[in-house]
């Protein structure tokens, strides 16, 4: 009877981490002194459905902890408590727990225990520190709330044991007391469904305990429960059978008869109040109307159901019983949540049955009107590659038609030739609309540096201003992922060593406040990110100084650029003292060899005391490669662009041997290995000598060679297509692509080319 | 009989049980005519300028453009040493899916859609061929003219065929 949830926690986390973004987002930027409430609202629904999410996917740490922070959030938000500079912190705090909890589960990373208990703490404080009557009370079941309940992982959503476990704070104590033989008893009534259905519900229910069955006048069917079983596992066992808005479940006293003990305490006070009161004027009161009101809006929830007034006489004459416990699933308009809230007011360890019930009352007005969420698609990857590309073969077979029509006569075919340069334009307009899906706002990438700024200043005791530019730049999905984290080194590196503290920067004579640029911008066919600050600074004599002793080849009259590229060598740091924020030397290669790796550039431009710009250049995307097609043979090759140093050809008396053998070439006094392609890739060609070929010497990782081919056939931008996908890896071939004329070349792939024409005994004799 | 043969003979059997009846696309290498299951088959074209894949067997062609899919080109004639190996404008290439993996394989000819029933197709004898029996699920007859049934799938992704990784074969 169980639902492999398994398969939908991708999706979860996923939207967990969009969720903790948008709320992170909007901590950041609210005003303390006078909140949005609006904002506030956002930053409550997210921490709302976090917690639903968890709910149903059983992450009960991630529930307890959203649980605390939504009944901070709804205190603020209902001007019961007053926004604190404290309260954003500890938000963000516990942003940062969720986010670790998240990245626990989903990559199985350890989670700091202690952090999360902190974190707990803090709210609960926060929370406790109302002075509104109403509120303590409502507060009291959190604190009691015991510190083992930190329980990490629990398996299963329905797990009773926490709520066992919680010393019973008698108002709240969630689930009926159990009966001398350890049932407890459930009257479960739902609407009318066919007598098959019901047998075979019957059927499941009776494995949980004994079960009584009893159709009602007004065609709804009531069954009673007597079972050990929570009310959760009921619910999870109707559900396949009933709609689960049309499931009312009451735990019954077992003193009592069991159809007419159902002990409501609510009930009777919400039919009368509901029923005479608007529920906007019972929002704004306190304490038990609260709680009114959920049921009452339970009742409004579902005004289609036509026995809804016959629900009312059900329950009115029933005596209040001090004791009683709802767990009352009352059609709630979002199907999917009415599980989640039911398995949160019984199992969640928590106690805190009221508080959270006034929330789930509270949904509807937390909606934003509708339309507002419909605004994106999730798609999944693959299918917005296989657009890309099939939009790619009709752009070929396009410029096909074009081609051939365009020795038509242009009197004779006028319209044809019309219609063919309105296709042209159409398809111009489609795939670039296409290629517009796999991009990004660069905001993606900025939107989390604010917060880093703002603790990396507070740690550090100075004073930052961040300011984003063209935020809306944007850049392929996969270069957006991979540019996070050598961003985050250099936006850390200017905090740390960039801006100065408020003395020094006061004693130079600045602002005490620095300020930190994050750019983004286009710049020809890439984009350029750009992180300036108004610091101290590159030290070029310092610069100098420390790669000398590191044993670096450094002289005088070295260009700035070049001096300042120093920085990226590995183990270089000119920072006196280690911090645990950076400085330690490692991380400026890394970010070097990252950006290149993505086939971009880093350049630093810096003047001593006015700051320094560390600027990027990255092509616009992965897909597409700026690349040199080089021919041999009737086949053509594609070089990646950023890879060639120079192309040449050489002469007679460049070319040098080794025992007859090893060829070489004599670049500005470098010998450099000579890679015949030919010889590599066994290839028929009628040039075999270099000085009839062309060289094309390429570096990588740190080695250069000379790349002997036929001819350059020019410079292009082409569409990498995976060899692999229908084929197999071939040694020295990073991908194929498909040139303008439909045939494909093959990608060189320079790294593995260097590696085998050292190691393959290719470098064939002079003939 | 042989653990091999017996070996051999349950495959037959099983595939006899699932596959053996329904429509085969059948073709020729050289003198010989094969059939292959018409539900692998993607489509059929002619023989284009194949870009050559370096430290390759021979019997792979090399790749070629399918409508944007990059696509790996076999020439049976090769790789079974059957017919002339000529390439002009009657040489036909049928290209499969494999499940979602495209291939295509340079044949002499294709002959016709035939659609077998199960008590026409014999097992295979133990014999010796350039193509392994285990490749092979039966021989059908029709009208005194024998079709060498080909599990084409299993060949495509033998290791011998050299299309995939050797670790990807399973």
């Amino acid at each position: 009877m169980t639902i492999d949830m398994s398969q939908f926690y991708e999706v979860f986390f996923d939207e967990a981490e969009e969720l903790l973004a948008e709320a992170e987002r909007l901590l950041l930027g609210i005003n303390i002194d006078d909140p949005d409430i609006e904002e506030l609202n956002a930053i409550f629904r997210a921490a709302h459905s976090i917690k639903g999410g968890a709910a149903t996917f059983g992450f009960m740490d991630m529930t307890e902890i959203t649980h605390v922070l939504e009944n901070l959030l709804d205190k603020i938000r209902k001007s019961e408590l007053a926004l604190t500079a404290e309260h954003v912190d500890a938000f963000l705090a516990a942003k940062d727990v969720l986010k670790m909890m998240v990245d626990g589960h989903r990559l199985a990373t350890e989670v700091d225990q202690d952090q999360v208990a902190d974190v707990k703490m803090q709210l609960n404080a926060l929370s406790d520190k109302s002075g509104d009557k109403s509120v303590l009370v409502l507060s009291v079941p959190v604190a009691a709330t015991p510190a083992p309940v930190t329980t990490p992982v629990m398996a299963e959503p329905v797990a009773a044991a926490p709520v066992a476990a919680t010393p019973p704070a008698p108002l709240n104590e969630p689930l009926a007391a159990l009966d001398e033989n350890g049932l407890r008893h459930f009257s479960i009534e739902f609407a009318e469904v066919s007598e098959k259905d019901v047998a075979n519900l019957q059927e499941e229910l009776g494995l949980l305990g004994t079960v009584d069955s009893a159709k009602h006048s007004n065609g709804r069917y009531l069954f009673t429960l007597s079972t050990d079983s929570t009310p959760a596992d009921i619910i999870s066992i109707c559900s396949f059978v009933v709609d689960t808005d049309s499931l009312v479940i009451r735990n019954m006293q077992t003193a009592e008869a069991p159809v007419v003990a159902t002990p409501l305490v609510e009930a009777p006070v919400a039919a009368a109040s509901a029923a005479n009161a608007p529920a906007s004027t019972l929002a704004n009161t306190h304490g038990k109307v609260e709680i009114h009101e959920e049921v009452g809006y339970g009742l409004f929830a579902m005004p289609g159901e036509d026995n809804v007034e016959e629900g009312y006489g059900f329950f009115a004459p029933f005596t209040p019983h001090p004791d009683a416990v709802v767990t009352q699933l009352i059609g709630d308009d979002t199907p999917a949540a009415t599980p989640v809230e039911a398995v949160e007011t019984t199992a969640a360890a928590t106690p805190v049955v009221s508080t959270e019930k006034v929330n789930l009352g509270r949904r509807e007005t937390d909606k934003p009107p509708a339309g507002t969420e419909t605004t994106s698609i999730r798609v999944g990857i693959e299918k917005v590659d296989q657009l890309i590309n099939l939009v790619g073969e009709l752009v070929i077979t396009q410029a096909m038609i074009e081609q051939r029509s365009s020795t038509l006569d242009p009197v004779l075919y006028e319209k044809l030739i019309n219609s063919i340069s309105l296709l042209t334009r159409n398809t111009r307009d489609l795939q670039e609309s296409v290629m517009s899906i796999r991009m990004m706002p660069m905001d993606f990438v900025f939107s989390r540096f604010p917060r880093m700024v703002r603790d990396l200043a507070g740690k550090l005791n100075k004073k930052v201003e961040f300011v984003t530019v063209g935020a809306t730049t944007e850049l392929d999905k996969g270069l957006i992922e991979r540019i996070v984290d050598p961003l985050t080194h250099l936006v850390r590196n200017s905090v740390d060593h960039g801006i100065e503290t408020p003395a020094q920067r006061k004693a130079a004579g600045k602002d005490e406040q620095g300020k930190l640029t994050l750019a983004a911008s286009h710049k020809g066919g890439s984009i350029v990110i750009e992180v300036t600050d108004d610091g101290a600074g590159l030290n070029r004599e310092k610069l100098l100084a420390k790669a000398a002793k590191n044993g670096l080849p450094v002289s005088e009259n070295m260009t700035d650029t070049e001096v300042y590229a120093l920085i990226f060598a590995p183990g270089f740091s000119t920072a006196e003292v280690v911090t645990d924020v950076s400085g330690r030397g490692v991380g400026m290669d890394v970010v070097k060899r990252n950006i290149t790796a993505m086939g971009g550039t880093v350049e630093i431009r810096s003047a001593l005391g006015y700051g320094t710009t560390i600027s990027i250049a990255l092509p616009l995307t992965l897909a597409i490669l700026d690349g040199m097609s080089v021919s041999l043979g009737e086949n053509t090759y594609v070089v990646p662009l950023n890879l060639i140093v120079e192309t040449m050809q050489p002469r007679m008396e460049d070319i040098k041997t080794v025992t007859n053998e090893g060829l070489m070439v004599h670049v500005r006094g470098e010998y450099l290995p000579i890679i015949p392609l030919y010889a590599l890739f066994k290839q028929d060609t009628e040039i075999t000598h270099p000085t009839e070929g062309v060289l094309v010497i390429i570096e990588a990782e740190g080695k250069k060679s000379a790349l002997f081919v036929d001819t350059l056939v020019g410079q292009q931008q082409v569409v990498i297509k995976s060899l692999e996908t229908n084929f197999k890896k071939i040694q020295g071939v990073s991908g194929a692509t498909i040139m303008g004329d439909g045939s494909v070349a093959l990608i060189l792939d320079i790294p593995a080319v260097i590696k085998m024409g050292s190691s393959n005994k290719t470098q064939g004799a002079l003939q | 009989m042989s653990i091999t043969a017996e070996r051999n003979s349950t495959e037959r059997n099983n595939a006899d049980n699932a596959s053996n009846s329904g429509e085969y696309l059948t073709f020729v290498l050289g003198d010989e005519s094969y059939g292959l299951e018409i539900l692998k088959v993607q489509e059929i074209r002619g023989y284009d300028a194949v870009t050559k894949i370096a430290n390759t067997p021979d019997f792979i062609k090399g790749v070629v453009n399918l409508r944007g899919l990059i696509v790996p080109i076999v020439d049976l004639r090769i790789k079974f040493n059957l017919g002339k190996v000529v390439y002009d404008e009657f040489t036909v290439v049928i290209i499969l899916n494999l499940h979602g993996r495209v291939v295509g394989i340079v044949v002499d000819g294709v002959s016709d859609v035939m659609n077998l029933q199960q008590s026409q197709v014999r097992a295979v004898p133990d014999i010796v061929a350039s193509i392994d029996t285990k490749y092979i699920t039966g021989l059908a007859t029709v009208e005194d003219k024998m079709f060498i049934l080909v599990e084409i799938e299993q060949l495509m992704n033998s290791e011998e065929m050299a299309l995939i990784d050797s670790v990807a074969v399973h």
